[in-house]
């Protein structure tokens, strides 16, 4: 039986948590008063490699590209999944990349993890901020790994180098559909919302319990952990990543020209119970002779 | 100054239809729909002859393909084998990529063009489940720009003056396609281009120019019996170890969320957020009365309140989004509560039968989108509401009695 090395990808995003969170008065996100922390998606594929560590006893890598802040949300990675090493690729020619540009620089930040070869990575199935969704797939693809979108859940049997996962697809007018497929190890799997890992048996309960003791006093002096790259250092070609390596480009922001009126309201004051009990004998009429079973 | 020396190696615009065992999901005609009224005016506009192809994988698909040329493709190129009845990123990715570079397929649908043709000029792939990952892998084999979620299309002669990719000169790109996506909060709009890196220190040709496009966001065109193409026949070379990932099962299931069959939707935004946990709970006994579902604004699906771990688990799920980025629904009746009504929620339910809003603040778009407007806070509304609700069923019951 061989053992298993992961890695997980994960991006430091603007915390939309209540209290948090700034907005501006046309409701568009106050960015220079909101704070940064882990995404939430990236915090569920954190917990997607625990997984592997306390089934599987995994080797866990997390690596990010980012502003030298960023380490704080590799902080966080590390709290969630005990990870052994933390990456930071950090560089001003990596700013304005687009999805393209930032997967090639993950891609080699993964070649430089201390182990011969990672068995899966996992990323978040898309960052609730840029939420294009598209890093995750391209770095699978420049890795060479097979990939496997929005799984739910995912076991690895590690003596024939395979992964089954189950995914869950929602056609467009047709149904939602959970897929069960098996694929031969190295994998990239983006991890769905809905994930929620269980662990079953008493051992993995006992390992559970372990490794989140050691992920607290491992996240207290995450530092030592830490590595940072440059460009340099990644050895990456600077035509192929920030904005020289983005075949795209943000041409302009604009507000969104407020649609016409499409119904004209009555309204009603929402103090005023005789009004109140109008709306509901409307709404009674609406659903046609109401609701009552 | 003009770059026209690679004019002519990016011709047509490809789209990457997507169904379900020989059916088209719906994106996939709008997408044509939106592509041909492009490729009209970009024909007319340049007096070009450039296609719309759409592109199909799987098996026994050939009924559909000619169904594709009904709905506005010009052409369709095809792979078919039972290896391919349902979609998997690895080889899906290596056909496609493998078809989009395809000279002798061009050659078929239009030789004058098929000489100097490399790649296409644009692609349009579906941002769902499936086409969001398989515009993101494709647009890595080919090395090129992908903008996400996209809303609206425009095709047009652009002056870019950028620092990287025009060292900062002013240049002219032709036929440059304007990639229109929303923000999460629904009320930005980010105009995407892909271009070529004419910087001659790093100078690069990105093409083709592609985006995921929201479902639900364009028309498809009217069914044209009478519409006539060509359709070729794609033999896609292919590995053994392309074809490593197996499928072993795949089972239909309902969502929890039923948006279809209920009567009655109410939804919630972040005006609940003086008192979440408290408003939740009389937004539920309010969808009890009603027997409605319960939906919820975009913003609400990112967690952010430190409530109790089941209400969370239970209402901030994406699988509750209404709006672009989640589902669109048709309720006879939909009740919005504390939403503000940006453009992505609008569109995933603006066709409800009769709309309520709930809101203090009558300046929020949510005013133009609805027939009642409730204006006042929840927390005083809602109780009022259950009580009156409560009251006439009660009515109903002793008439009966």
């Amino acid at each position: 039986m061989g053992s298993l090395n992961v890695a997980v990808i994960i991006k430091l995003e603007p915390d939309f948590s209540e209290g948090n969170v700034s907005y501006n008065s046309d409701g568009t996100l106050n960015r220079a008063e909101t704070k940064s922390i882990l995404g939430p998606h990236s915090a569920i594929a954190s917990k997607a490699a625990f997984y592997s560590k306390v089934k599987y006893g995994a080797r866990v890598s997390v690596g990010t590209m980012g502003p030298p802040i960023a380490d704080f949300a590799l902080q966080q990675a590390q709290l969630i999944c005990d990870a052994d090493e933390l990456h930071l690729y950090s560089d001003r020619i990596f700013a304005g990349a687009d999805t393209l540009a930032t997967a090639e620089v993950l891609k080699t930040g993964m070649s430089k993890m201390e182990v011969d070869k990672i068995d899966i990575v996992f990323s978040g199935y898309r960052a609730s901020d840029g939420e294009t969704g598209q890093t995750g797939p391209q770095t699978a693809w420049k890795l060479g790994y097979t990939f496997l979108g929005n799984v739910i859940d995912y076991d690895v049997d590690l003596e024939r180098q395979i992964v089954t996962a189950k995914r869950l697809i929602t056609l467009q007018g047709f149904y939602d559909i959970i897929e069960e497929v098996e694929a031969p190890l190295p994998v990239f799997i983006t991890v769905d919302p809905s994930y929620k890992p269980v662990f079953r048996t008493v051992l993995q309960r006992l390992a559970f319990v372990k490794y989140q003791k050691e992920a607290k006093e491992r996240a207290q002096n995450y530092k030592k952990y830490l590595k940072v790259f440059n460009a340099q250092q990644l050895g990456v070609d600077p035509k192929f990543v920030g904005l020289p390596g983005s075949p795209t480009i943000v041409y302009k922001v604009e507000k969104i020209p407020k649609a016409k009126a499409s119904r004209k309201a009555e309204i009603v004051d929402g103090s005023d119970p005789g009004q109140l009990r109008k709306v509901v004998a409307r709404m009674s009429e609406v659903l046609g002779g109401m609701m009552i079973k | 100054m003009t770059t026209t020396t690679s004019e002519g190696n990016y011709r047509h615009l490809y789209v990457i239809i997507e169904h379900e065992e020989g059916k088209p999901i719906p994106v996939s005609l709008e997408m044509l729909g939106e592509a041909r009224r492009l490729m009209n005016d970009f024909n007319k506009k340049y007096s070009s002859n450039e296609k719309v192809i759409a592109v199909v994988l799987g098996d026994n698909v050939r009924k559909l393909c000619e169904e594709l040329l009904l709905y506005g493709a010009d052409a369709v190129i095809y792979a078919e084998s039972p290896e391919l009845r349902y979609t998997r990123n690895l080889i899906d990715t290596k056909i496609i990529s493998q078809i989009a570079l395809d000279k002798e397929c061009v050659a078929k649908i239009s030789p004058d063009y098929a000489e100097q043709f490399k790649k296409p000029r644009y692609m349009f792939f579906a941002a769902d489940n499936i086409g969001r990952h398989l515009s993101s892998t494709v647009l890595a084999e080919l090395e090129s720009g992908l903008a996400s979620d996209i809303n609206k299309l425009v095709i047009e002669d652009l002056e870019i003056k950028h620092e990287h990719k025009t060292k900062g000169q002013s240049m002219n790109y032709e036929k440059i396609l304007e990639m229109y996506r929303p923000d999460f909060s629904g009320f930005l709009w980010t105009t995407i281009l892909c271009l070529d890196n004419r910087n001659p220190a790093i100078e690069r040709e990105y093409h083709p120019q592609a985006c995921s496009i929201i479902p639900g966001v364009f028309q498809p065109l009217t069914r044209d019996a009478t519409k006539k193409g060509i359709i070729v026949d794609y033999v896609p070379k292919l590995e053994e170890q392309d074809l490593n990932v197996k499928i072993l099962s795949r089972k239909v299931i309902k969502s929890a969320v039923d948006f279809d069959t209920r009567k009655a939707i109410i939804s919630f935004g972040r005006g609940i957020k003086d008192s979440p946990e408290e408003n939740i709970k009389l937004i539920e006994g309010l969808a009890k009365q009603l027997d409605a579902e319960i939906g919820i604004s975009l913003p609400i699906s990112k967690k952010p309140y430190a409530i109790d771990e089941t209400i969370i688990s239970t209402y901030m799920i994406t699988d509750r989004v209404i709006g672009t980025s989640g589902r669109r629904v048709m309720p006879l009746l939909y009740v919005a509560v504390g939403i503000s009504g940006a453009m992505q929620h609008i569109a995933g339910m603006k066709e409800s039968e009769f709309v309520i809003a709930i809101n203090p603040d009558e300046n929020s778009p949510i005013k133009d989108e609805c027939d009642i407007f409730i204006k006042g806070r929840m927390e005083d509304v809602i109780p009022i509401l259950i009580e009156e609700l409560r009251k006439q069923k009660n009515l109903v019951m002793e008439v009966r009695k």
